[in-house]
């Protein structure tokens, strides 16, 4: 009897542990990538929808891309819900007008995630997504812009950091990723450096501390990823 | 019936790897070929509908398929072409139709023009009212999408424009489509066997149609509007063969004929709601001889909702109503059709559904003046006030 209740109370206490790693996992974090014939090492939430969906098949920078796509899976739903803002069945259905009227191509679908890295690292303008621990070797990571609004703190003014000439004469450049808190008031509290150029992490640092979010009833933290672009 | 357990045969025996779109290279690009075909069998209660004898034993003469091969040449240009059959009782009767053959040429998101033959965007689901399996019904509403006569407005030998604004993040996105062209009826669609049935001779309707198509994408999440307007002039030429006298040509001409349509669409998680309206002017005749005057009237409001994974539900009103103020042939008159629809869809997987709909319908159009699903040469009888129908539909596409 003694044995059963220690096996139920290791039962619930594996369960209370499961639920947050669950819900974790369902909220899918996702990496994009593209081959490395992509010239950007960002891109905006936006342009990503409009090659996800056909839109456009270059970038603004003029490179060429062309989407990869899981057939299923928990990083597939969490991708297309959150940066494409459909269902699988709505993204097939939407997939299909296009290819039954004319306007567009079905896109290369595969099987799994590192099916898809495989991919992208052949293929000349390629771009999909992948879980973080996915190897990605051969191909690199695209930073999403726009992205910067946590979901419940809307961004509303946004400085942009001042680039150090001589690192831009020098065409060094990539991506600054930062964690912020922001306060109740919107303003941004405090910053931590979590990767990136470290000149180039304070000039993105002194910027963002002058963002301005809305408004909310607590202090949260969020992830933000600034990008630093030498040929522009 | 040997028909429809056939098709039923298939797609049970479809094997997924089958019905993977197939691609190969020309030139080193990729082309890409795509098809599907469906299966349906309609029983009435009371008169026969849709030029099928539907009211003893039911009909399977509702069978279409379709396919296509397209290549993306360059990051602008694309070409592609479609081939479509929908045979439905006395209609379409096994002659396939170029369906839609054109290229393409996109310079940025905001401006593209395609060049061929076009499929018509007008309303929400003009353009893809063939594509069966895009769609939660087996019929959609008929009020607007009338099945018999789809090929009046199905597409135009002509051009495009089109592109898409985005407006910001607060104020949405802009699409529009504007185009014109030459139309020209189907010689086994449903006014060419309204006319045959008639006792008269259908040569050709067709003529210039150019209008536009201007969709907002809201920005509140899943709101859709929009607005269409065609502009048609069309030219029928038909004749009478008397025994001993010969026979005499006619032609009758449209004066500057036009449909509006109005529409929403809302889209949240897996509830679908569409809401259209569309109001249509004919005014046609021969100088001197005869002339009419045609105003019908349409709407619906349809939802449907994906209870599990594989399955959705739905529900639409259809409401059609025309009136035929100055009669050629037909008296002058009013008519409508009023009807309640209830469906089921399930998804076997991507690739193979299957549809199952009940419709309670309550009046008949003007058979005499307008195609609208009856005809009097089906419905020697005479036609009754209502009519209930099921429809089972199956089909794949890959």
């Amino acid at each position: 009897m003694r044995n059963a209740t220690q096996h139920l109370r290791t039962l619930i206490a594996a369960s209370l542990l499961m639920t947050p790693l669950a819900a974790l996992a369902g909220s899918g974090t996702v990496r994009v990538i593209a081959n490395p014939s992509v010239k950007a090492d960002a891109i905006s939430a936006a342009e990503l929808k409009s090659v996800f969906l056909e839109e456009t098949s270059s970038l603004r920078d003029g490179s060429h891309v062309e989407p990869v796509l899981a057939r299923s899976g928990s990083v597939h739903e969490s991708f297309i819900r959150e940066y494409l803002g459909k269902t699988d069945s709505d993204l097939q259905t939407y997939y299909r007008t296009l290819v039954f009227t004319g306007r567009g191509s079905m896109p290369r679908e595969v099987s799994s995630d590192s099916e898809i890295a495989a991919y992208v690292a052949r293929t000349r303008g390629a771009i999909g997504y992948v879980s973080p621990e996915t190897s990605t070797e051969g191909v690199k990571t695209l930073a999403i812009l726009g992205m910067e609004s946590d979901g419940n703190r809307r961004l509303i003014t946004r400085v942009e950091p001042v680039y150090p000439r001589e690192l831009q004469s020098k065409h060094i450049g990539g991506t600054v990723r930062l964690r912020i808190t922001i306060a109740p008031n919107g303003s941004v509290e405090s910053t931590e450096l979590l990767g990136g150029n470290p000149i180039l992490g304070e000039s993105a640092t002194a910027a963002v501390k002058r963002w301005v979010y809305a408004a909310g009833p607590a202090r949260t933290k969020t992830e933000i990823v600034v990008p630093f672009d030498p040929s522009r | 019936m040997h028909r429809v357990a056939c098709w039923i045969f298939v797609f049970l025996c479809a094997g997924q790897s089958l019905l993977c779109g197939q691609d190969f290279k020309v030139l080193d690009r990729d082309v890409q070929i795509h098809g599907f075909a469906s299966q349906g069998f309609v029983h009435t209660s009371d008169n026969n509908w849709l030029t099928m004898y539907t009211s003893h034993f039911g009909s399977g003469e509702f069978t279409e398929f379709g396919a296509n091969a397209s290549m993306q040449v360059t990051d602008q240009l694309r070409i592609g072409a479609q081939i479509y059959d929908r045979n439905l009782g006395g209609i379409g009767t096994w002659h396939p139709a170029l369906d839609w053959a054109y290229a393409q040429y996109k310079w940025k998101p905001w401006l593209g023009i395609r060049a061929g033959r076009v499929k018509t965007v007008l309303g929400l689901y003009n353009d893809t009212q063939d594509l069966d399996f895009l769609h939660t019904f087996a019929l959609l509403p008929q009020s607007l999408y009338p099945i018999d006569i789809r090929d009046t407005s199905i597409a135009h030998d002509g051009g495009d424009i089109f592109g898409s604004i985005p407006l910001g993040a607060k104020r949405g996105t802009l699409s529009y489509t504007a185009w014109a062209g030459n139309r020209d009826y189907s010689q086994y669609g449903g006014v060419a066997y309204l006319i045959r049935a008639d006792g008269l001779n259908f040569n050709s309707v067709g003529g210039l149609q150019y209008g536009a198509d201007l969709r907002w994408t809201t920005p509140l999440k899943g709101l859709l509007l929009g607005i269409s307007r065609m502009n048609v002039d069309n030219t029928l030429n038909y004749s009478i063969t008397e025994p001993g006298i010969g026979t005499l040509l006619l032609r009758s001409n449209d004066n500057s004929d036009w449909t509006n349509q109005y529409y929403g669409q809302y889209t949240w998680g897996k509830l679908l709601v569409d809401v259209e309206y569309r109001r249509s002017w004919d005014d046609a005749g021969q100088t001197g001889l005869s002339r009419f005057q045609e105003d019908s009237r349409g709407w619906y409001l349809a939802g449907s909702y994906q209870i599990l994974k594989r399955v959705r539900v739905g529900s639409y009103y259809s409401h059609y109503f025309i009136n035929f103020p100055l009669g050629g042939v037909e008296p002058a008159g009013t008519g409508h059709d009023y009807d309640k629809v209830l469906s089921g869809r399930v998804d076997i997987n991507r690739y193979v559904n299957i549809k199952i709909e009940g419709h309670f319908m309550d009046g008949y159009g003007l058979p005499g003046a307008t195609p609208n699903g009856f005809y009097y040469v089906n419905n020697p009888q005479g036609l009754r006030p209502n009519t209930n129908a099921l429809v089972v539909k199956g089909g794949f596409n890959f």
